[in-house]
């Protein structure tokens, strides 16, 4: 805050044509520190909850309108019912070629348990159910001008995809937020995701989303914001040894020792690993193998159990860029539209044991 | 705390004895046994005659089903818990269940499991073994086979739902005095070999499962774990191997309040309308798999005589 505003007086006086006054920053908490708050440009998202002078009936009245119109949160139910429909997705058939970028999903990270692989092998997998997204609006490349630019490589030919989840009751929710979805013939959500991709891979807002976006076998990077510890020491945080317990050692059973030489190295480096914040910060782990899907729940088990973020967490769901893993043939293009010709809810990876398949036996050669 | 609310809470804690769970425990045999009784009556709160017909008849879940199936419960850890996760575990569970009988054991029985194994002879391995423990929940759940093979202790963990495993026997179908048998690392070898032709030892249909009281008779010292501290009731020789300074130690590490302690039983439980619920839905289809099981026994067990002339 501090800074902002030394920033701004600075600017001030460049634009006077002042002489050009340096303020120097030293501390180097402003990198690595996690933002503990939203910058001001955000837009609020809940109301303040005032105890309006309304009737029980009426706020019953209120909030059962909510509840019809726009629908609960379908991660609190078993399937996704409560769809709103929206105008038709309009179908602008597009090819696909290997340098198009998708859209991605919105999911929440529902636990984990092992699968097993044809050949006995056990894997581990995460499950993240993809609850009720819609596109909220498309903005094309000559008008996405974002104030923070993500790192995406040729963003100015890029469009941006704004993708919302998990509706809500609109009354709990703020003026402005609401005015995002006004065009979108969708009801106001919970959370929202821009989402960088090739103006080939439009969508048109009010479409919804489903896990059939991916197919098995698929590789996806899923980012999300890592479990908070706080501050911790330097056994926790970097998984140093620590020091023994006892044979004489006083005070130092979990510091970190040395962190520094002398002589012409006689400083601490930059980049020396000490105590600090651990977590809560947005990471992505890439290439990671969709196992399997269900279409009915909405949820695909992904490889392994480093997902980003806590059980109930919130993620989000890319194609890989990682050149040897990405999409060899093609993906539903722009997204998955129509409905699925499948007997079965369940979706295997052909490398997988179905458990309605019998056991595995292994054959003499 | 004063005297009225101890008195309160003595007269409250057997009670809570009943109703809360613990998911693992052979410790309260005397209670699984009356839930057994229990059971047989048909548990399921019987309507009374001046009530109202329910319109949907609520189906009969036997109260012993979360110790013949204590895997079916989740684990009560509320932050990694997860309504639809746990649906399409249990799910999961059932279509194993379909394809491979896992029969009802306890730590305690003695049990056969044929496994395929790229490895072995014929591809498959069989081990005879007594159930140590059993642990974890959902597709995750495992138990832990000893024997003695060769004058050497053998120990397998299997892993319940594990779809290499090909057949799972139970020889000898019956409960110990504890909750988890790992003392009988410590114990002389006879009290964990079993014969590996060893031929199963059926129960008589409808009968309660027996718990075996032996007293096992440990080595002396050193030990793998401090025995001395853990309220063992299956262990006959103890006090042979301890010194006062054992006893005041493992007097000292003692917590005869946790009994008592109902918010730890709450965090360490699934309350029991909770365990209605999820048995409730995999209910009717464990029960087919139970008649299946009753048919196949009976089938096996009539042998056509044999043509001798």
């Amino acid at each position: 805050m501090m800074r902002s505003v030394i920033h701004q007086l600075l600017g001030l006086r460049l634009s006077g044509g002042c002489g050009v006054t340096l303020t120097q920053v030293r501390d180097k908490g402003h990198l690595s520190r996690p933002r503990l708050r939203n910058p001001q440009w955000f837009l609020r998202k809940e109301v303040t909850r005032y105890d309006d002078h309304l009737t029980t009936e009426n706020k019953q009245f209120v909030n059962e309108l909510g509840g019809v119109n726009f629908g609960v949160p379908a991660i609190k139910k078993d399937v996704q019912e409560n769809l709103i429909k929206t105008k038709d997705a309009a179908t602008n058939e597009v090819t696909w070629t290997p340098g198009l970028r998708r859209c991605g999903l919105i999911a929440r990270k529902i636990g984990q348990y092992p699968l097993w692989l044809k050949n006995g092998e056990r894997i581990r997998t995460t499950l993240l159910q993809i609850a009720d997204n819609h596109v909220i609006k498309y903005i094309p490349p000559e008008e996405y001008l974002p104030a923070q630019p993500p790192k995406v490589h040729n963003l100015k030919k890029r469009g941006c995809i704004l993708v919302g989840s998990e509706s809500t009751n609109p009354a709990l929710l703020t003026k402005e937020y609401t005015g995002i979805f006004r065009d979108s013939g969708v009801g106001p959500k919970k959370n929202l995701a821009r989402f960088i991709v090739s103006p080939e891979a439009e969508l048109v807002p009010g479409t919804p989303l489903n896990v059939n976006h991916f197919g098995v076998g698929d590789f996806v990077d899923v980012r999300g914001k890592t479990v908070d510890h706080g501050f911790q020491g330097v056994v926790k945080r970097h998984g140093f040894k620590g020091m023994p317990a006892s044979h004489g050692v006083t005070k130092t059973h979990r510091r970190a020792g040395n962190i520094g030489g002398g002589g012409e190295k006689g400083r601490v480096w930059p980049g020396t690993k000490m105590p600090g914040h651990m977590g809560n910060r947005w990471r992505i782990i890439k290439g990671l193998r969709v196992w399997r899907i269900n279409t009915k729940y909405n949820v695909m088990w992904v490889q392994g159990s480093s997902v980003p973020g806590p059980t109930g967490g919130l993620v989000y769901i890319y194609d890989t860029i990682l050149p040897l893993r990405k999409n060899k043939e093609a993906p539903p293009f722009p997204t998955f539209f129509g409905e699925l010709q499948q007997t079965s809810d369940d979706v295997w990876y052909e490398k997988v044991h179905d458990f309605k398949n019998g056991s595995i036996t292994y054959e003499n050669e | 705390m004063n005297l009225s609310t101890r008195v309160m809470l003595n007269r409250l804690a057997p009670q809570c004895a009943y109703k809360r769970i613990v998911t693992f425990s052979t410790k309260t045999a005397e209670h699984a046994v009356e839930n057994q009784e229990e059971s047989k009556k048909g548990v399921a709160p019987a309507p009374t005659p001046s009530s109202p017909a329910p319109v949907t008849r609520k189906p009969i879940i036997p109260a012993n089903y979360r110790f013949v199936y204590p895997e079916f419960l989740p684990d009560p850890k509320v932050e990694w818990r997860n309504p639809i996760r746990e649906k399409l575990e249990r799910l999961d569970m059932l279509e194993r269940r379909k394809q491979i009988d896992l029969p009802e054991f306890y730590v305690g029985s003695v049990l056969a499991v044929t496994s395929s194994d790229p490895h072995a002879a014929g591809k498959t391995s069989r081990f005879v073994g007594i159930c140590i423990n059993r642990d974890r929940c959902g597709l995750r759940a495992r138990f832990v086979l000893r024997n003695v093979i060769d004058h050497q202790g053998m120990e397998v963990v299997y892993e319940l739902y594990d779809p290499t495993i090909q057949k799972v026997e139970v020889l000898r179908l019956e409960k110990r005095l504890d909750d988890s048998l790992f003392y009988l690392r410590d114990a002389l070898p006879e009290y964990s070999t079993f014969d590996e032709n060893m031929e199963a030892e059926p129960l008589e249909e409808g009968a309660s499962v027996p718990v075996n009281d032996i007293k096992v008779v440990l080595r002396p010292r050193p030990w793998l774990e401090r025995w001395e501290r853990q309220n063992l009731r299956g262990v006959a020789n103890i006090d042979e191997y301890l010194k006062d300074k054992h006893r005041l130690s493992a007097a000292k590490v003692q917590k005869p309040w946790e009994k008592y302690d109902m918010m730890k039983d709450y965090r360490s439980s699934i309350p029991e309308e909770e365990q209605t619920e999820i048995f409730a839905e995999v209910h009717t289809d464990l029960h087919t798999l139970e008649l299946q099981r009753k048919r196949n026994k009976r089938k096996r067990t009539f042998v056509k005589p044999k043509q001798l002339a």
